[in-house]
């Protein structure tokens, strides 16, 4: 979309904020549709749920000159239409006929444009056209069912104006300009804070000063609630990328020959935009596993007392300030023996050590491209790329499993990634935000609690041997001092675990993070900066790169 | 590339005392378009960097090391809420490092939309120099990597260096 230059810009940036939303929903209606009709439900109320929104559709694509997907939304319309009188033509022909459809039409109205190819439109509404000619309808019955599609579509469409009219749809460049603001706002106030305070040290109560001592602690009270307000604006409900699920799942069984229900909870649980768009890819990533490698053929399963229908299912739910989401199926669960092979294969980090668990194995780099997987799915889908998408958003992520019975994966993101839950740390005079998401435990670091292996050096932490880097090694502020840093921080990700030194535990804070310039460059084990609250910057350890970068953050 | 910064900085200074040693007091009266400029000292040069280009000139507060940075980014500093990314000027130019002196001064400038902060020794002023004064640098100050450098204006007995902020802050990959 043209943006401003295009003066159709902005209405078909507003056409596609209302229309794909319900594209979406009539695809996944089609998907259900399919599904219900296989199991012999003729769900009339469903295919009447459709009849509003694809009348939505094809109105306002018509208002917009966009032939395809009036035309597109039309055919459907028909084929709907002619599917609520005669359920003898419902059946997998048909529901094949309107997942293909529901797909294109969610497409065409995805990548609006005005000089849109038609071709592929024209061939579906000819498509929909043979099929509805195959068996002509008796006319009689089709008036009163028309207008009763009608009425109800009126309904909806009545119903979504009046919501639409409290609702202002706003670009999402301009709540991070407002957080920016904030942000100023938030170090503003500490300035002015410090200042009081540097007053009324120096003898100045009185009156006055005690009313801009409640004028200033008021305005702080009003910066969070502001901040509270606007985080809220910036979340969506997680059903925005659970959406796209319900047509995956069938495509994949489809193209692997298995029959897969999938059950989808929690969708309304809020989640920051910016970790959204960046959590669609690894779910897809774990769904896909379930189906093709979790869940057993249907002779398997039948074997083995199981319904042949597989289940996988897609939950989310918030807990404690951040959402929890589990993608779990009904499968054979991990294999272990050939998982604790394949880790051994790979070399000492994989060693097949019975106290390593399972979990820190499966998300070992190459280990998932075993040959399991990719025989199966023509393509390895790794782990270790699921758990470097999750790290990167701050999240964790883990595994349980038992043999027949399933596996699920458990994911904890936070809810947004403008602010971020940090422990402050000294190093060498330098303060440090370390994300809370990634801090095992702090621990006092004993003089001869850390000894020196292969020069590096390795103390022992709940039981295991781990190493512990010196902070300002990792971070090139020195190495040999006189006196020993008196802490260190254990960070953990993925099952990797490592000490980092330090000089001071300063406390907890929520940072706002800010971006790092171009001008620095590309550190490796900062990700961002943010503000303190004496007004101090800064960096935001990448606790994952840290843990990751041995032979550099030595 | 210190090498060849200090080969570089040589050049200019070999040019601008020809440049001197050839002046004439020819100092009339600002005639035709001027260039506005604000100067500032490094390293007993003065060099200049046009007004537009200037936000403000703040004391040097507290700047923050940022690990891995690239060695002539000084740091960061809080700019009122703001993240303002601070240019050791003397590093960039390949001049030698020194001591930071109370008169030191972080100019905030914009260039392409981005806004940074560059160390420099001292402020001077804002001072404005007839077009006609500058006089293109001399040719093998603009080979290699200082093609930074757009003129020297010699104006009032005073030799001013003309930067160019676009090429000189460059991100060096």
């Amino acid at each position: 979309m043209g943006g401003n230059e295009n003066p159709f810009g902005d209405l078909l940036q507003d056409y596609v904020l209302e229309c794909l939303p319900l594209a979406e929903q009539v695809a996944d209606t089609f998907v259900e549709l399919e599904r219900r009709w296989r199991a012999d439900d003729p769900a009339d109320a469903v295919l009447a749920s459709l009849a509003g929104r694809l009348h939505t559709i094809k109105g306002n694509s018509a208002m917009m000159g966009l032939a395809p997907m009036r035309e597109v939304a039309h055919a459907l319309e028909d084929a709907c239409g002619l599917l609520g009188r005669r359920p003898d033509r419902r059946g997998d022909a048909a529901a094949a006929l309107l997942v293909t459809g529901g797909g294109l039409l969610t497409d065409l109205v995805r990548h609006a444009a005005p000089d849109l190819d038609p071709a592929a439109a024209d061939r579906y509404v000819e498509r929909v056209r043979q099929w509805l000619a195959s068996d002509a309808a008796p006319a009689a019955e089709t008036q009163p069912e028309r207008r009763q599609a009608d009425r109800r579509g009126g309904g909806a469409a009545a119903a979504g104006a009046e919501k639409a009219a409290s609702v202002v749809r706003v670009d999402f460049r301009r709540l991070d300009a407002m957080l920016e603001v904030l942000g100023e706002g938030l170090i503003q106030h500490s300035a002015l804070a410090e200042a009081y305070r540097e007053v009324a040290r120096r003898g100045g109560a009185s009156e006055e000063m005690d009313r801009l001592d409640q004028a200033v602690i008021a305005l702080q009270k009003t910066l969070k609630r502001l901040e509270s307000t606007l985080m809220e604006t910036r979340l969506l409900p997680i059903a925005t990328v659970f959406g796209r699920f319900p047509r995956m799942v069938r495509d994949t069984a489809e193209a692997v020959g298995k029959r897969v229900r999938l059950v989808q909870a929690g969708g309304e649980t809020p989640l920051d935009k910016a970790v959204l768009d960046r959590l669609s890819e690894p779910l897809v990533h774990l769904v896909t596993n379930a189906i093709a490698h979790g869940l057993e053929p249907a002779d398997v399963r039948r074997g083995a007392g199981k319904p042949e229908e597989g289940t996988v299912r897609l939950e989310a739910a918030p807990q404690a300030g951040r959402v929890v989401i589990r993608v779990s199926d009904d499968g054979r669960g991990l294999d272990e023996r050939a998982i604790r092979k394949k880790a051994e294969a790979l070399g000492p980090e994989g060693r097949s050590d019975e106290s390593i668990p399972l979990r820190s194995l499966i998300f070992l780099p190459g280990l998932s491209t075993a040959d399991r997987v990719s025989t199966l799915a023509g393509r390895g889908v790794g782990l270790d790329v699921v758990a470097g998408a999750i790290h990167a958003l701050g999240g964790t992520i883990d595994v349980e499993t038992a043999v027949g019975q399933g596996t699920a994966f458990t994911l904890s993101l936070p809810v947004t990634l403008a602010i971020v839950r940090s422990l402050i740390v000294e190093i060498d005079q330098e303060r440090y935000a370390l994300p809370l998401a990634h801090v095992a435990e702090t621990v006092r670091a004993e003089p001869e609690a850390i000894r020196e292996i292969n020069r590096r050096g390795v103390a022992q932490w709940r039981g295991d041997l781990i190493h512990v880097a010196d902070g300002g090694a990792v971070l090139g502020t020195g190495r040999s001092r006189s006196t020993p840093r008196r802490f260190y921080v254990v960070m953990a990700a993925g099952g990797k675990r490592r000490g980092l030194l330090v000089d001071r535990l300063v406390g907890h804070q929520d940072v706002v993070v800010k971006g790092l310039d171009p001008e620095l460059g590309r550190p490796d084990v900062v990700s961002g900066t943010t503000i303190l609250g004496d007004g101090r910057v800064a960096c935001i350890l990448d606790a994952v790169r840290i843990l990751e970068g041995g032979r550099r953050a030595g | 590339m210190p090498v060849d910064n200090a080969r570089t900085r040589d050049a200019v200074l070999g040019f601008a005392d020809a440049m001197d040693a050839r002046a004439v007091a020819e100092a009339a009266p600002a005639a035709g378009p001027e260039l506005h400029l604000l100067t500032f000292a490094l390293d007993r040069e003065e060099f200049g960097i046009p007004v537009t280009q200037v936000r403000e000139v703040i004391r040097v507060s507290e700047i923050t090391r940022v690990p891995q940075a690239p060695s002539h980014v000084r740091g960061v500093a809080n700019l009122r809420g703001r993240i303002l990314a601070v240019v050791e000027l003397r590093s960039r130019l390949g001049l030698p490092p020194a001591e930071l002196t109370p008169r030191a001064r972080v100019v905030v400038v914009e260039v392409r939309g981005r806004v940074l902060g560059l160390l420099v020794d001292a402020v001077s002023q804002v001072t404005k120099v007839p077009q006609a004064s500058v006089v293109p640098a001399p040719e093998e100050v603009l080979s290699g990597d200082s093609d930074y450098v757009t003129g020297v204006a010699r104006w009032q007995s005073r030799l001013i260096i003309l930067l160019d902020l676009e090429k000189a802050l460059a991100p060096t990959e």
